[in-house]
Protein backbone atom coordinates (compact mmCIF):
# COMPACT_ATOMS: atom_id res chain seq x y z
CA UNK A 1 0.00 0.00 0.00
CA UNK A 2 1.33 2.96 -0.98
CA UNK A 3 1.76 6.09 1.80
CA UNK A 4 -0.48 8.51 0.17
CA UNK A 5 -3.76 9.63 2.40
CA UNK A 6 -6.67 8.01 0.50
CA UNK A 7 -9.00 9.35 -1.78
CA UNK A 8 -11.53 11.56 1.01
CA UNK A 9 -15.02 10.56 -0.88
CA UNK A 10 -13.46 6.60 -1.03
CA UNK A 11 -12.77 7.11 2.74
CA UNK A 12 -15.76 9.15 3.87
CA UNK A 13 -17.93 6.14 1.86
CA UNK A 14 -16.17 3.59 3.70
CA UNK A 15 -16.89 5.74 7.29
CA UNK A 16 -20.29 5.67 6.10
CA UNK A 17 -20.23 1.99 5.79
CA UNK A 18 -18.85 1.32 9.15
CA UNK A 19 -21.00 3.56 10.82
CA UNK A 20 -23.98 1.90 9.04
CA UNK A 21 -22.89 -1.98 10.31
CA UNK A 22 -22.50 0.26 13.54
CA UNK A 23 -26.39 0.68 13.33
CA UNK A 24 -27.27 -2.13 11.36
CA UNK A 25 -25.19 -4.94 14.32
CA UNK A 26 -25.36 -2.56 17.82
CA UNK A 27 -28.22 -0.30 16.86
CA UNK A 28 -26.30 2.28 17.74
CA UNK A 29 -23.58 5.13 16.17
CA UNK A 30 -19.69 5.12 16.39
CA UNK A 31 -18.39 7.38 19.31
CA UNK A 32 -15.15 7.76 21.27
CA UNK A 33 -15.27 10.53 24.29
CA UNK A 34 -17.78 8.28 25.96
CA UNK A 35 -14.58 5.71 26.05
CA UNK A 36 -12.61 8.05 27.65
CA UNK A 37 -14.98 9.00 30.33
CA UNK A 38 -15.42 5.05 31.36
CA UNK A 39 -12.09 4.72 31.73
CA UNK A 40 -11.56 8.31 33.80
CA UNK A 41 -14.46 6.88 35.53
CA UNK A 42 -12.82 2.80 36.02
CA UNK A 43 -9.52 4.49 37.60
CA UNK A 44 -11.28 7.65 39.79
CA UNK A 45 -13.23 4.49 41.39
CA UNK A 46 -9.72 2.61 42.01
CA UNK A 47 -8.42 5.78 43.45
CA UNK A 48 -11.27 7.32 45.84
CA UNK A 49 -14.07 4.55 45.07
CA UNK A 50 -16.14 6.77 47.94
CA UNK A 51 -15.72 9.75 46.19
CA UNK A 52 -16.46 8.34 42.75
CA UNK A 53 -20.19 6.44 43.59
CA UNK A 54 -21.27 10.16 45.53
CA UNK A 55 -20.10 12.14 42.11
CA UNK A 56 -23.70 13.29 40.85
CA UNK A 57 -22.21 12.86 37.54
CA UNK A 58 -19.80 9.73 37.66
CA UNK A 59 -21.56 8.22 40.01
CA UNK A 60 -24.15 5.94 38.49
CA UNK A 61 -21.19 4.03 35.87
CA UNK A 62 -20.12 2.65 39.11
CA UNK A 63 -23.36 1.98 40.72
CA UNK A 64 -23.75 -1.81 42.17
CA UNK A 65 -20.12 -2.07 41.12
CA UNK A 66 -20.53 -1.82 37.47
CA UNK A 67 -17.92 -1.84 35.68
CA UNK A 68 -17.51 0.77 33.70
CA UNK A 69 -15.06 -0.85 31.54
CA UNK A 70 -18.04 -3.19 30.14
CA UNK A 71 -19.24 -0.49 27.62
CA UNK A 72 -19.86 -0.85 23.56
CA UNK A 73 -17.54 2.36 23.41
CA UNK A 74 -14.19 1.11 24.84
CA UNK A 75 -14.32 -1.89 22.83
CA UNK A 76 -15.24 0.28 19.68
CA UNK A 77 -12.17 2.70 20.83
CA UNK A 78 -9.75 -0.35 21.41
CA UNK A 79 -10.51 -1.46 17.76
CA UNK A 80 -9.61 2.26 16.91
CA UNK A 81 -6.30 2.14 18.19
CA UNK A 82 -5.96 -1.33 16.37
CA UNK A 83 -7.11 -0.05 13.44
CA UNK A 84 -5.29 2.90 13.05
CA UNK A 85 -2.11 1.39 14.01
CA UNK A 86 -2.43 -1.34 11.57
CA UNK A 87 -3.42 1.50 8.73
CA UNK A 88 -0.19 3.72 9.86
CA UNK A 89 1.78 -0.01 9.60
CA UNK A 90 0.44 -0.29 6.18
CA UNK A 91 1.03 2.81 5.15
CA UNK A 92 4.36 3.94 6.89
CA UNK A 93 3.69 6.50 8.90
CA UNK A 94 4.20 4.92 12.42
CA UNK A 95 6.77 7.59 14.20
CA UNK A 96 6.80 8.76 17.55
CA UNK A 97 6.50 12.42 16.72
CA UNK A 98 4.54 15.92 17.50
CA UNK A 99 3.52 17.18 14.16
CA UNK A 100 2.82 20.72 14.01
CA UNK A 101 3.38 23.92 11.59
CA UNK A 102 7.37 24.56 11.39
CA UNK A 103 6.89 28.02 12.60
CA UNK A 104 5.79 27.40 16.23
CA UNK A 105 7.63 25.57 18.73
CA UNK A 106 6.77 21.82 19.78
CA UNK A 107 6.08 22.94 23.32
CA UNK A 108 3.35 25.27 21.98
CA UNK A 109 1.83 22.69 19.85
CA UNK A 110 1.75 20.33 23.31
CA UNK A 111 0.46 23.15 25.17
CA UNK A 112 -2.83 23.92 22.61
CA UNK A 113 -2.85 20.17 22.57
CA UNK A 114 -3.26 19.79 26.06
CA UNK A 115 -6.08 22.94 25.96
CA UNK A 116 -7.97 21.90 22.75
CA UNK A 117 -8.44 18.16 24.19
CA UNK A 118 -9.41 19.78 27.99
CA UNK A 119 -12.22 21.75 25.82
CA UNK A 120 -13.09 18.97 23.97
CA UNK A 121 -13.56 16.98 26.69
CA UNK A 122 -15.50 19.08 28.88
CA UNK A 123 -17.40 20.32 25.88
CA UNK A 124 -18.04 16.30 25.02
CA UNK A 125 -20.17 15.83 28.09
CA UNK A 126 -21.83 18.68 27.52
CA UNK A 127 -23.02 18.20 24.18
CA UNK A 128 -23.30 14.45 24.89
CA UNK A 129 -21.18 13.79 22.09
CA UNK A 130 -18.60 15.02 20.53
CA UNK A 131 -17.76 14.87 16.50
CA UNK A 132 -18.01 11.17 16.14
CA UNK A 133 -20.74 10.36 18.71
CA UNK A 134 -23.02 13.57 18.39
CA UNK A 135 -22.19 15.41 14.88
CA UNK A 136 -21.03 12.34 13.00
CA UNK A 137 -23.36 9.69 14.48
CA UNK A 138 -26.61 12.36 14.87
CA UNK A 139 -26.34 13.63 11.17
CA UNK A 140 -26.57 9.95 9.80
CA UNK A 141 -30.26 9.42 12.01
CA UNK A 142 -31.48 13.03 11.17
CA UNK A 143 -31.38 14.15 15.10
CA UNK A 144 -31.63 17.50 15.62
CA UNK A 145 -29.11 17.50 18.53
CA UNK A 146 -26.74 16.50 15.81
CA UNK A 147 -26.70 18.46 13.48
CA UNK A 148 -27.09 21.91 15.96
CA UNK A 149 -23.63 20.06 17.61
CA UNK A 150 -22.63 19.38 14.22
CA UNK A 151 -22.81 23.32 13.38
CA UNK A 152 -21.82 24.70 16.58
CA UNK A 153 -18.75 22.71 16.34
CA UNK A 154 -18.08 23.44 12.50
CA UNK A 155 -19.10 27.00 12.85
CA UNK A 156 -17.11 28.28 16.23
CA UNK A 157 -14.20 26.39 14.85
CA UNK A 158 -14.38 29.03 11.72
CA UNK A 159 -15.52 31.65 13.29
CA UNK A 160 -11.91 30.92 15.91
CA UNK A 161 -9.67 30.04 13.20
CA UNK A 162 -8.58 33.99 12.79
CA UNK A 163 -6.92 33.94 16.14
CA UNK A 164 -5.61 30.53 16.05
CA UNK A 165 -4.15 31.08 12.95
CA UNK A 166 -0.48 31.79 14.04
CA UNK A 167 -0.26 28.21 15.09
CA UNK A 168 -1.50 26.98 12.00
CA UNK A 169 -0.39 28.66 9.05
CA UNK A 170 1.46 31.35 10.74
CA UNK B 1 -34.12 -8.13 11.13
CA UNK B 2 -31.97 -5.17 12.25
CA UNK B 3 -30.51 -3.86 13.95
CA UNK B 4 -29.10 -7.23 14.86
CA UNK B 5 -28.43 -6.98 18.22
CA UNK B 6 -31.25 -4.81 19.75
CA UNK B 7 -33.62 -7.22 17.84
CA UNK B 8 -31.54 -10.39 19.54
CA UNK B 9 -30.96 -11.60 16.37
CA UNK B 10 -27.40 -11.94 17.49
CA UNK B 11 -26.64 -12.55 21.00
CA UNK B 12 -26.09 -9.66 23.11
CA UNK B 13 -21.95 -11.24 24.17
CA UNK B 14 -21.56 -10.70 20.51
CA UNK B 15 -21.62 -6.67 20.86
CA UNK B 16 -18.64 -5.80 22.26
CA UNK B 17 -16.40 -8.16 20.08
CA UNK B 18 -18.72 -6.31 16.93
CA UNK B 19 -17.77 -2.97 18.75
CA UNK B 20 -14.09 -4.03 18.41
CA UNK B 21 -14.24 -4.93 14.91
CA UNK B 22 -16.38 -1.79 13.63
CA UNK B 23 -13.79 -0.16 15.69
CA UNK B 24 -11.00 -1.44 13.96
CA UNK B 25 -12.86 0.07 10.58
CA UNK B 26 -13.63 2.93 12.24
CA UNK B 27 -9.71 3.37 13.34
CA UNK B 28 -8.24 2.22 9.78
CA UNK B 29 -10.65 4.80 7.52
CA UNK B 30 -9.80 7.65 10.19
CA UNK B 31 -6.10 6.61 9.38
CA UNK B 32 -6.10 6.48 5.79
CA UNK B 33 -8.36 9.67 5.37
CA UNK B 34 -5.61 11.21 6.77
CA UNK B 35 -7.24 12.45 10.31
CA UNK B 36 -4.37 11.49 12.34
CA UNK B 37 -2.67 14.29 11.16
CA UNK B 38 -4.18 17.93 13.17
CA UNK B 39 -2.26 19.85 10.20
CA UNK B 40 -4.97 18.44 8.08
CA UNK B 41 -7.95 18.32 10.05
CA UNK B 42 -6.74 22.14 10.92
CA UNK B 43 -6.64 22.78 7.37
CA UNK B 44 -10.37 22.36 6.84
CA UNK B 45 -11.05 25.91 8.69
CA UNK B 46 -8.01 27.90 7.06
CA UNK B 47 -9.36 25.84 3.36
CA UNK B 48 -5.78 24.58 2.16
CA UNK B 49 -6.82 21.21 3.14
CA UNK B 50 -10.69 20.21 3.37
CA UNK B 51 -10.21 16.79 3.74
CA UNK B 52 -12.39 16.63 6.77
CA UNK B 53 -15.50 18.33 4.88
CA UNK B 54 -15.61 15.68 2.14
CA UNK B 55 -15.05 12.36 4.31
CA UNK B 56 -17.10 13.80 7.49
CA UNK B 57 -20.16 14.58 4.78
CA UNK B 58 -19.73 11.80 2.87
CA UNK B 59 -19.51 9.61 5.77
CA UNK B 60 -22.60 10.74 7.44
CA UNK B 61 -24.62 11.14 3.98
CA UNK B 62 -23.71 6.88 3.30
CA UNK B 63 -25.04 6.44 6.42
CA UNK B 64 -27.99 8.40 5.90
CA UNK B 65 -28.77 6.67 2.70
CA UNK B 66 -28.02 3.68 4.12
CA UNK B 67 -30.59 3.76 7.22
CA UNK B 68 -33.11 5.07 4.67
CA UNK B 69 -32.47 2.26 2.36
CA UNK B 70 -32.24 -0.54 5.03
CA UNK B 71 -35.47 1.15 6.14
CA UNK B 72 -37.21 0.82 2.91
CA UNK B 73 -36.64 -2.74 2.35
CA UNK B 74 -37.69 -3.48 5.83
CA UNK B 75 -33.96 -4.61 7.14
CA UNK B 76 -33.64 -2.50 9.92
CA UNK B 77 -36.26 -1.23 12.67
CA UNK B 78 -35.40 2.79 13.19
CA UNK B 79 -37.23 2.79 16.13
CA UNK B 80 -34.87 0.66 17.26
CA UNK B 81 -31.86 2.78 16.49
CA UNK B 82 -30.59 5.23 18.89
CA UNK B 83 -31.29 8.94 18.21
CA UNK B 84 -29.43 10.94 20.19
CA UNK B 85 -31.71 13.14 22.40
CA UNK B 86 -31.65 17.07 22.05
CA UNK B 87 -30.99 19.30 24.90
CA UNK B 88 -30.65 22.46 22.75
CA UNK B 89 -28.56 24.98 25.15
CA UNK B 90 -25.99 21.96 26.09
CA UNK B 91 -25.78 20.66 22.36
CA UNK B 92 -24.99 24.76 21.14
CA UNK B 93 -22.68 25.79 24.28
CA UNK B 94 -21.07 21.85 24.23
CA UNK B 95 -20.41 22.22 20.03
CA UNK B 96 -18.93 25.80 20.56
CA UNK B 97 -16.62 24.89 23.14
CA UNK B 98 -15.30 21.81 21.11
CA UNK B 99 -14.97 24.12 18.51
CA UNK B 100 -13.00 26.17 20.14
CA UNK B 101 -11.09 22.84 21.38
CA UNK B 102 -11.05 21.90 17.68
CA UNK B 103 -8.96 24.76 16.28
CA UNK B 104 -6.72 24.99 19.12
CA UNK B 105 -5.85 20.84 19.55
CA UNK B 106 -5.97 20.09 15.77
CA UNK B 107 -7.84 17.37 16.58
CA UNK B 108 -11.37 15.86 17.88
CA UNK B 109 -11.30 12.96 19.98
CA UNK B 110 -11.81 9.95 17.82
CA UNK B 111 -8.44 11.32 15.63
CA UNK B 112 -6.59 12.12 18.67
CA UNK B 113 -6.88 8.07 19.38
CA UNK B 114 -6.42 7.14 15.54
CA UNK B 115 -2.99 9.81 15.67
CA UNK B 116 -1.65 8.51 18.61
CA UNK B 117 -2.18 4.84 17.69
CA UNK B 118 0.57 5.69 15.35
CA UNK B 119 2.57 7.94 17.30
CA UNK B 120 1.79 11.04 17.44
CA UNK B 121 2.78 13.08 20.78
CA UNK B 122 0.48 15.94 20.40
CA UNK B 123 -2.52 13.60 20.30
CA UNK B 124 -1.54 11.77 22.94
CA UNK B 125 -1.41 15.06 24.97
CA UNK B 126 -4.81 15.98 23.98
CA UNK B 127 -6.12 12.52 24.89
CA UNK B 128 -4.48 13.39 28.68
CA UNK B 129 -6.55 16.79 27.76
CA UNK B 130 -9.78 15.09 27.50
CA UNK B 131 -9.56 12.86 30.60
CA UNK B 132 -8.65 16.33 32.49
CA UNK B 133 -11.70 17.98 30.56
CA UNK B 134 -14.33 14.83 31.61
CA UNK B 135 -12.84 14.82 34.74
CA UNK B 136 -13.72 18.69 35.39
CA UNK B 137 -17.14 18.70 33.82
CA UNK B 138 -17.64 15.59 36.56
CA UNK B 139 -16.55 16.76 39.67
CA UNK B 140 -18.10 20.53 38.55
CA UNK B 141 -21.24 18.86 37.35
CA UNK B 142 -23.75 20.72 40.07
CA UNK B 143 -22.02 24.24 38.99
CA UNK B 144 -23.68 23.23 34.96
CA UNK B 145 -26.28 20.36 35.59
CA UNK B 146 -28.96 23.07 34.95
CA UNK B 147 -27.25 23.55 31.67
CA UNK B 148 -26.87 20.57 31.39
CA UNK B 149 -30.63 19.82 31.17
CA UNK B 150 -32.15 22.58 29.74
CA UNK B 151 -34.41 22.63 27.25
CA UNK B 152 -35.06 18.79 26.54
CA UNK B 153 -36.84 18.72 23.43
CA UNK B 154 -36.76 14.83 23.53
CA UNK B 155 -35.14 12.85 20.56
CA UNK B 156 -36.30 14.97 17.94
CA UNK B 157 -35.85 14.37 14.25
CA UNK B 158 -34.99 17.12 12.23
CA UNK B 159 -37.27 16.72 9.02
CA UNK B 160 -39.78 15.90 11.71
CA UNK B 161 -39.28 19.29 13.01
CA UNK B 162 -39.19 20.88 9.60
CA UNK B 163 -42.53 18.66 8.29
CA UNK B 164 -40.53 16.94 5.69
CA UNK B 165 -40.28 12.82 4.54
CA UNK B 166 -37.02 11.53 5.88
CA UNK B 167 -35.72 10.89 2.12
CA UNK B 168 -36.35 14.69 0.84
CA UNK B 169 -34.38 15.89 3.74
CA UNK B 170 -31.55 13.79 2.59
CA UNK B 171 -32.16 14.77 -0.63
CA UNK B 172 -31.36 18.54 0.69
CA UNK B 173 -28.45 17.53 2.67
CA UNK B 174 -26.68 15.47 -0.54
CA UNK B 175 -27.11 19.02 -2.11
CA UNK B 176 -26.17 20.94 0.86
CA UNK B 177 -22.90 18.42 0.69
CA UNK B 178 -22.40 19.09 -2.98
CA UNK B 179 -22.49 23.08 -2.77
CA UNK B 180 -19.76 22.50 -0.15
CA UNK B 181 -17.51 20.42 -1.55
CA UNK B 182 -17.72 22.74 -4.61
CA UNK B 183 -16.46 25.42 -2.55
CA UNK B 184 -14.09 23.16 -0.77
CA UNK B 185 -12.09 22.39 -3.44
CA UNK B 186 -12.30 25.61 -5.09
CA UNK B 187 -10.94 26.84 -2.01
CA UNK B 188 -7.89 24.53 -2.10
CA UNK B 189 -6.73 25.75 -5.03
CA UNK B 190 -6.90 29.01 -4.14
CA UNK B 191 -4.91 28.47 -0.37
CA UNK B 192 -1.87 26.44 -1.51
CA UNK B 193 -0.18 24.64 0.63
CA UNK B 194 2.77 22.39 1.21
CA UNK B 195 3.23 18.59 0.99
CA UNK B 196 3.84 17.00 4.51
CA UNK C 1 -12.72 16.32 -8.90
CA UNK C 2 -13.34 12.79 -10.79
CA UNK C 3 -14.08 11.24 -7.26
CA UNK C 4 -15.77 14.25 -6.13
CA UNK C 5 -18.79 14.18 -9.46
CA UNK C 6 -18.88 10.46 -9.04
CA UNK C 7 -19.41 10.69 -5.15
CA UNK C 8 -22.41 13.94 -5.75
CA UNK C 9 -23.59 12.25 -8.91
CA UNK C 10 -24.46 9.15 -7.11
CA UNK C 11 -25.20 10.32 -3.35
CA UNK C 12 -27.56 12.82 -5.76
CA UNK C 13 -29.44 9.74 -7.42
CA UNK C 14 -30.07 7.84 -4.65
CA UNK C 15 -31.28 10.93 -2.48
CA UNK C 16 -33.39 11.98 -5.51
CA UNK C 17 -34.43 7.64 -5.38
CA UNK C 18 -35.04 8.04 -1.54
CA UNK C 19 -37.21 11.29 -1.77
CA UNK C 20 -39.84 10.27 -3.96
CA UNK C 21 -40.04 6.98 -2.47
CA UNK C 22 -42.83 6.72 0.74
CA UNK C 23 -41.08 6.00 4.00
CA UNK C 24 -41.84 2.76 5.36
CA UNK C 25 -44.07 3.08 8.37
CA UNK C 26 -45.27 -0.69 7.88
CA UNK C 27 -45.28 -2.52 11.57
CA UNK C 28 -42.61 -5.56 11.31
CA UNK C 29 -43.80 -8.47 11.70
CA UNK C 30 -41.76 -10.52 14.68
CA UNK C 31 -43.21 -14.19 13.79
CA UNK C 32 -42.76 -16.29 11.45
CA UNK C 33 -45.37 -18.07 10.30
CA UNK C 34 -44.10 -21.27 11.15
CA UNK C 35 -44.11 -19.77 14.85
CA UNK C 36 -47.31 -18.48 14.53
CA UNK C 37 -48.52 -22.11 13.57
CA UNK C 38 -47.04 -23.46 16.33
CA UNK C 39 -48.42 -21.64 18.92
CA UNK C 40 -51.94 -21.59 17.17
CA UNK C 41 -51.57 -25.33 17.45
CA UNK C 42 -50.44 -25.48 20.84
CA UNK C 43 -53.80 -23.74 22.12
CA UNK C 44 -51.88 -22.63 25.09
CA UNK C 45 -53.16 -19.03 24.74
CA UNK C 46 -56.57 -20.24 25.03
CA UNK C 47 -57.85 -19.52 28.85
CA UNK C 48 -60.53 -21.65 30.42
CA UNK C 49 -63.34 -20.28 32.29
CA UNK C 50 -62.79 -21.77 35.22
CA UNK C 51 -59.22 -20.37 35.35
CA UNK C 52 -60.14 -17.46 34.69
CA UNK C 53 -62.83 -17.26 37.27
CA UNK C 54 -60.11 -18.38 39.99
CA UNK C 55 -58.30 -15.58 38.81
CA UNK C 56 -60.87 -13.48 39.25
CA UNK C 57 -61.90 -14.42 42.30
CA UNK C 58 -58.76 -14.15 43.62
CA UNK C 59 -58.20 -10.74 42.32
CA UNK C 60 -55.15 -11.91 40.99
CA UNK C 61 -53.18 -8.75 40.13
CA UNK C 62 -51.18 -9.92 37.33
CA UNK C 63 -54.39 -10.73 35.35
CA UNK C 64 -55.66 -7.80 32.94
CA UNK C 65 -58.90 -8.50 31.39
CA UNK C 66 -59.22 -6.35 27.97
CA UNK C 67 -62.44 -6.38 26.08
CA UNK C 68 -62.00 -5.94 22.13
CA UNK C 69 -65.78 -5.33 21.58
CA UNK C 70 -67.48 -2.05 20.75
CA UNK C 71 -67.77 0.45 23.10
CA UNK C 72 -71.26 0.35 23.37
CA UNK C 73 -71.34 -3.62 24.09
CA UNK C 74 -68.39 -2.53 26.84
CA UNK C 75 -71.20 -0.31 28.30
CA UNK C 76 -73.81 -2.61 28.12
CA UNK C 77 -71.92 -5.65 29.75
CA UNK C 78 -67.99 -6.12 30.70
CA UNK C 79 -66.34 -8.06 33.49
CA UNK C 80 -65.26 -7.11 36.32
CA UNK C 81 -62.31 -4.33 35.81
CA UNK C 82 -61.76 -5.15 32.19
CA UNK C 83 -60.51 -2.43 30.17
CA UNK C 84 -62.11 -1.56 26.57
CA UNK C 85 -59.57 -1.81 23.34
CA UNK C 86 -62.16 -2.01 20.74
CA UNK C 87 -60.43 -4.85 17.89
CA UNK C 88 -59.71 -1.97 15.52
CA UNK C 89 -58.12 0.05 17.75
CA UNK C 90 -55.62 -2.43 19.13
CA UNK C 91 -52.56 -0.73 17.30
CA UNK C 92 -53.43 2.33 18.55
CA UNK C 93 -49.95 3.75 19.77
CA UNK C 94 -51.90 4.79 22.99
CA UNK C 95 -52.59 0.94 23.66
CA UNK C 96 -48.85 0.30 23.40
CA UNK C 97 -48.10 -0.07 27.12
CA UNK C 98 -50.80 -2.28 27.56
CA UNK C 99 -49.21 -4.52 24.88
CA UNK C 100 -45.59 -3.92 25.27
CA UNK C 101 -44.57 -4.78 29.53
CA UNK C 102 -43.65 -7.88 31.06
CA UNK C 103 -45.74 -7.53 34.19
CA UNK C 104 -49.48 -8.57 33.32
CA UNK C 105 -50.98 -11.26 31.21
CA UNK C 106 -53.86 -9.92 29.36
CA UNK C 107 -56.60 -11.82 28.48
CA UNK C 108 -58.55 -10.84 25.46
CA UNK C 109 -62.43 -11.22 25.10
CA UNK C 110 -65.30 -11.05 22.79
CA UNK C 111 -68.55 -12.16 22.64
CA UNK C 112 -67.50 -15.29 20.87
CA UNK C 113 -63.55 -15.66 20.50
CA UNK C 114 -63.05 -14.69 17.02
CA UNK C 115 -62.54 -11.19 17.61
CA UNK C 116 -60.45 -11.99 20.28
CA UNK C 117 -58.40 -14.43 18.03
CA UNK C 118 -57.94 -12.04 15.68
CA UNK C 119 -56.72 -9.47 18.04
CA UNK C 120 -54.51 -12.02 19.75
CA UNK C 121 -52.82 -13.10 16.11
CA UNK C 122 -51.85 -9.69 15.10
CA UNK C 123 -50.45 -8.68 18.52
CA UNK C 124 -48.25 -12.03 18.69
CA UNK C 125 -47.09 -11.76 15.09
CA UNK C 126 -45.89 -7.94 16.28
CA UNK C 127 -44.15 -9.63 19.00
CA UNK C 128 -46.31 -8.71 21.75
CA UNK C 129 -45.87 -11.85 24.60
CA UNK C 130 -48.30 -12.47 27.70
CA UNK C 131 -51.21 -12.72 25.88
CA UNK C 132 -54.43 -14.87 25.99
CA UNK C 133 -57.64 -15.41 24.80
CA UNK C 134 -60.99 -16.39 27.00
CA UNK C 135 -62.29 -19.76 25.36
CA UNK C 136 -65.56 -19.30 23.95
CA UNK C 137 -65.60 -15.81 24.88
CA UNK C 138 -68.31 -14.39 26.88
CA UNK C 139 -70.69 -16.88 25.69
CA UNK C 140 -68.90 -19.72 26.94
CA UNK C 141 -68.28 -17.71 30.12
CA UNK C 142 -71.89 -17.44 30.82
CA UNK C 143 -72.97 -20.96 29.96
CA UNK C 144 -70.31 -22.40 32.02
CA UNK C 145 -69.62 -20.07 34.58
CA UNK C 146 -72.82 -17.83 35.19
CA UNK C 147 -75.11 -20.07 34.24
CA UNK C 148 -73.52 -23.77 35.21
CA UNK C 149 -75.70 -26.78 34.77
CA UNK C 150 -75.93 -28.96 37.96
CA UNK C 151 -74.36 -32.41 37.00
CA UNK C 152 -76.05 -35.62 37.95
CA UNK C 153 -75.46 -36.53 41.33
CA UNK C 154 -74.50 -39.76 39.71
CA UNK C 155 -71.34 -38.02 38.74
CA UNK C 156 -67.90 -38.27 39.69
CA UNK C 157 -67.02 -35.72 42.71
CA UNK C 158 -64.25 -33.68 40.86
CA UNK C 159 -67.42 -32.77 38.48
CA UNK C 160 -69.13 -31.95 41.07
CA UNK C 161 -66.32 -30.08 42.81
CA UNK C 162 -66.85 -28.04 39.44
CA UNK C 163 -70.04 -27.09 39.47
CA UNK C 164 -70.09 -26.44 43.29
CA UNK C 165 -67.28 -23.75 41.83
CA UNK C 166 -68.80 -22.62 38.93
CA UNK C 167 -71.79 -21.58 41.35
CA UNK C 168 -69.85 -20.15 43.81
CA UNK C 169 -67.79 -18.04 41.66
CA UNK C 170 -71.50 -17.11 39.67
CA UNK C 171 -72.07 -15.75 42.53
CA UNK C 172 -68.70 -13.95 43.32
CA UNK C 173 -68.75 -12.37 39.92
CA UNK C 174 -72.07 -11.72 39.14
CA UNK C 175 -72.62 -9.12 41.94
CA UNK C 176 -74.35 -12.15 43.94
CA UNK C 177 -73.47 -11.45 48.13
CA UNK C 178 -73.00 -15.04 49.29
CA UNK C 179 -69.82 -16.40 50.44
CA UNK C 180 -67.49 -17.78 47.86
CA UNK C 181 -66.66 -21.31 47.92
CA UNK C 182 -62.78 -21.36 47.31
CA UNK C 183 -61.79 -23.85 44.10
CA UNK C 184 -60.87 -27.31 45.60
CA UNK C 185 -60.77 -28.42 42.01
CA UNK C 186 -58.47 -31.08 41.98
CA UNK C 187 -56.39 -30.26 39.09
CA UNK C 188 -54.46 -27.23 40.13
CA UNK C 189 -54.49 -24.18 38.16
CA UNK C 190 -51.79 -23.69 36.01
CA UNK C 191 -50.96 -19.90 35.42
CA UNK C 192 -49.30 -18.99 32.50
CA UNK C 193 -45.55 -17.61 33.28
CA UNK C 194 -45.40 -14.03 32.35
CA UNK C 195 -42.38 -13.21 30.43
CA UNK C 196 -40.75 -10.34 31.64
CA UNK C 197 -40.32 -7.61 28.60
CA UNK C 198 -36.98 -7.88 27.55
CA UNK C 199 -35.54 -4.55 28.33
CA UNK C 200 -35.21 -2.91 24.82
CA UNK C 201 -32.05 -1.35 26.62
CA UNK C 202 -31.77 1.86 23.77
CA UNK C 203 -27.44 1.66 23.60
CA UNK C 204 -26.69 4.41 25.81
CA UNK C 205 -25.58 8.22 24.63
CA UNK C 206 -22.81 8.71 22.09
CA UNK C 207 -19.49 9.73 22.78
Amino acid sequence: MNNKYMNPYLAGFLLGIVLLMAFFFSGRGLGASGAVKSALVYGMDKVAPTHTVENAYFGHYVADDANPLNNWLVYEILGVIVGGFLSGALSRRLKLKIEHFPGISSKRRLVFALIGGVLFGFGSQLGRGCTSGSALTGMAVLSVGGFVTMAAIFGTAFAGAYFFRKNWIG
Amino acid sequence: MGPLVPNEVIGANWNFLIAFVIGIGFGFVLEQAGFSSSRKLAGMFYGYDTVVLKVFFTGAITAMLGLLFFSLFGWINLNLVYVNPTYLWSAIIGGVIMGVGFIAGGFCPGTSICAAAIGKIDAMIFIGGIFLGVFIFGEGFPLWEKLYYAMDLGAPKLNQVLGISGGFFAFLVIIAAAIMFWVGEWAEKKFPREEY
Amino acid sequence: MRARNITVGIMLLLGLVIAMVPENTTKPYKLTADQLLRAVNTGTHMIHPDYLAEWLINKDPSIQLVDVRSPDDFEKYHLPNAINIPLADILNPDYQVIWDQGVKFNVLYSNGSTDSNEAWMILRQLGYQNLGVLMGGLNYWTEVIMNPEEPPVTSPNDEIAKYEFRKGASQALGGGAATTKTATTDTEIKKPKIVPRKAKKAPQGGC
